[in-house]
């Protein structure tokens, strides 16, 4: 059974009287443990693909299973909890709350959650120790580097131990050095069970992943194993 | 969502922006302000006016010439010259009027009163001796005019501690002369400072029998009023029904509608002055709260500001687990604080100002004026203040908790 399933799954956006169609019939399926890269070029609909997949979004028809249960039979309170339990997000743009602490930030999953408040420092400091910024817990996020930023964004996704992190090109603004670092993390995490989808347009990061899917205009173009898979040398960045 | 952690988010979002918080909520806190100052000035202003009808004495009737005045047009009616000296002899027989114990028959009028070269305006008041007793004046030095006086319209006159020590300073008065319209009148009393009693600024009066006034002063045959006192508390409405029946009998009235007097007791006065402060009160609160309710508009203006400024935030929320209601109770938390901490400052401010008006208007009106804070005016200030945070914060609440995560976030 897969985890995530969509079957001829379309999306399209409408605006002034206009209908601009971004998916046009996706049909995949992703098992539990799986790193799928999703490629293409620039409004090839990956992002709106993750979107959808990541329940940020309403896709326009078609089918979608998550862990075997259709979205469309989720209510907003249950997408909301999927979103807070199941899925962790790590963006391009980090979307960090810049004038709160790094802690507070990696917190902030928690707060939407059942855990206990007493266990919240616990846990945040556990994520932060995973991607190794414990010597930066109480800077405020905007006093950190790219890198660092999204080093905080992946220990935010990873808090509530979620089934599946959903990465939209996290390392579209770094530098190489600091991309390589958050691929290692990801793989890391990847071979600790988590499913990671992983969204991204540049090939050397793709070949992370054990399966690369390529759009273009909507439709999956390829979807495939990768044969040799890349992974990162001792300084951190891949070969 | 633990309640703690959305106060410490609505708190800290309020931190990073102090002076838009600072102008938000000053709209509120004028508003709370007023009300507050609106309503505490109205209610000293009710319990000074109550104490002053309250001091006429709770036996005491008032028969005023005309009948009682329901309209703007009605108020020439209180000029009629109904009430005659017939009238008295009538009002002063038992078998007419029942439980009267005395009447005192009043003319009244704005006069200049001088000493050689010294003039000074002053109200005049001819009464007899139960004016006296019903202000509770009596004469520091000198005597009260007798009953044989009046009878005789002598020329003599009783003199306020203002007027006298305007005309004569320290001098003795007592035994001098002094001209009210070309007639020489001799001074045989001086009153002590007393200030206000009863709405009757003691001080600036010139008192003289009723009959002296009548002849040579206002050169009329009718009176003012009639001050009556009854024998006790508990016969007043009796006495009043009598005073009505006597004087309609009198003055051949059959049909009520034309009656050309009207009768007021204490209670009456006391009933019409609430009702004219409250709906004073009740105007100039509603004044208040329309000051309130920009303050409102303020709120939700920047609230939905807010919102739009953290549409990205909202967004990321959503994504992390953040549910619809979530996000509401978030932003709706933010515009009670603000409203809450407005309103708290407006009480504050409140009271003081309404303290600051107190010691002003004690020094403006010689009334003896009471600080007084309306409880109900606190309460109402906390309450509305609060009502207004979550009527003007559940719009842009409503809307930033409706937004789509994937919208929010793509929001530049």
């Amino acid at each position: 059974m897969p985890l995530i399933e969509v079957k001829n799954l379309k999306k399209t956006y409408f605006s002034d009287n206009m209908e601009t169609p971004v998916l046009k019939g996706i049909s995949l399926g992703i098992e539990k443990g799986e790193f799928v890269a999703i490629m293409g070029p620039s409004g090839s609909g990956k992002s709106t693909l993750l979107h959808m997949l990541g329940f940020l979004d309403e896709f326009t028809s078609g089918v979608y299973n998550f862990e075997d249960k259709p979205a469309k039979s989720y209510s907003k309170n249950e997408v909301a909890k999927i979103r807070n339990e199941k899925m962790g997000f790590i963006f391009q743009a980090f979307n960090l709350l810049p004038k709160s602490s790094v802690l507070d930030n990696v917190k902030l999953p928690l707060f939407y959650s059942k855990t206990k408040e007493k266990d919240w420092d616990k846990l945040a400091l556990s994520s932060i120790d995973r991607v190794g910024l414990s010597h930066r817990v109480n800077y405020e996020a905007n006093q950190l580097s790219g890198g660092e930023k999204q080093r905080v964004a992946i220990a935010r996704a990873l808090v509530n131990n979620p089934d599946v992190i959903f990465a939209d090109e996290p390392t579209g603004n770094l530098d190489t050095k600091s991309g390589g670092q958050i691929m290692e993390i990801l793989e890391s995490i990847n071979k600790q069970g988590k499913t990671i989808i992983l969204i991204t347009h540049e090939t050397y990061t793709a070949q992370y992943a054990q399966r690369i899917i390529h759009l273009k205009d909507g439709v999956i173009e390829s979807d495939e194993q990768v044969k040799e898979r890349k992974t990162s040398n001792k300084d951190g960045f891949i070969k | 969502m633990k309640l703690t952690y959305t106060l410490k988010t609505a708190l800290s979002s309020l931190k990073a922006h102090k002076m838009r918080c600072f102008l938000t909520i000053l709209g509120i806190v004028i508003g709370v302000l007023s009300i507050i100052l609106v309503m505490s000035i109205g209610q000293s202003a009710k319990e000074l006016i109550l104490n002053q009808i309250e001091g006429i004495g709770a036996k005491t009737i008032a028969v005023e010439p005309g009948r009682e005045p329901k309209g703007p047009s009605d108020f020439l009616e209180m000029f009629s010259d109904s009430l005659k000296e017939k009238d008295i002899a009538l009002l002063k027989n038992p078998n007419n009027v029942r439980g009267l114990a005395e009447i005192a028959p009043v003319v009244y009028q704005s006069v200049v009163v001088s000493y050689q070269s010294e003039t000074k305006r002053a109200s005049i008041i001819g009464s007899s001796a139960l004016m006296a007793k019903i202000l509770d004046i009596y004469p520091e030095t000198g005597d009260f005019f007798t009953e044989e006086e009046i009878r005789q319209d002598a020329a003599v006159v009783l003199l306020g501690y203002e007027i006298k020590q305007e005309l004569f300073g320290p001098s003795d008065a007592i035994g001098e002369q002094v001209k009210i319209k070309n007639k020489t009148f001799r001074v045989i009393g001086i009153f002590p400072k007393k200030g206000m009693i009863s709405m009757f600024d003691v001080d600036n009066l010139v008192l003289v029998p009723y009959t002296t006034a009548q002849k040579y002063i206002l050169g009329i045959n009718y009176f003012n009023e009639f001050i009556l006192e009854a024998e006790t508390e508990s016969i007043v409405p009796t006495t009043v029904k009598d005073i009505e029946t006597t004087l309609r009998e009198s003055h051949n009235i059959s049909d009520l509608e034309k009656d050309d007097f009207h009768i007021t007791t204490q209670a009456d006065a006391i009933e019409r002055a609430n009702t004219i402060t409250s709906i004073l009160t009740a105007l100039l609160t509603s004044v208040a709260a329309i000051s309130l309710l920009v303050g409102g508009i303020g709120i939700m203006n920047i609230m939905l500001v807010s919102v739009l400024e953290r549409t990205r935030e909202v967004g990321l929320r959503k994504a992390l687990g953040a549910t619809d209601n979530n996000i509401l109770s978030q932003f709706l938390l933010e515009s009670i604080i603000l409203t809450g901490l407005g309103g708290t400052i407006g009480i504050i401010l409140g009271i003081f100002f309404a303290f600051i008006a107190s010691l002003i208007l004690k020094t403006i009106v010689p009334l003896g004026w009471i600080f007084t804070i309306s409880f109900k005016a606190i309460f109402l200030g906390l309450f509305v203040s609060a009502f207004v945070g979550v009527v003007f914060g559940l719009y842009p609440a409503k809307k930033a908790s409706q937004k789509s995560p994937t919208e929010a976030l793509r929001y530049e």
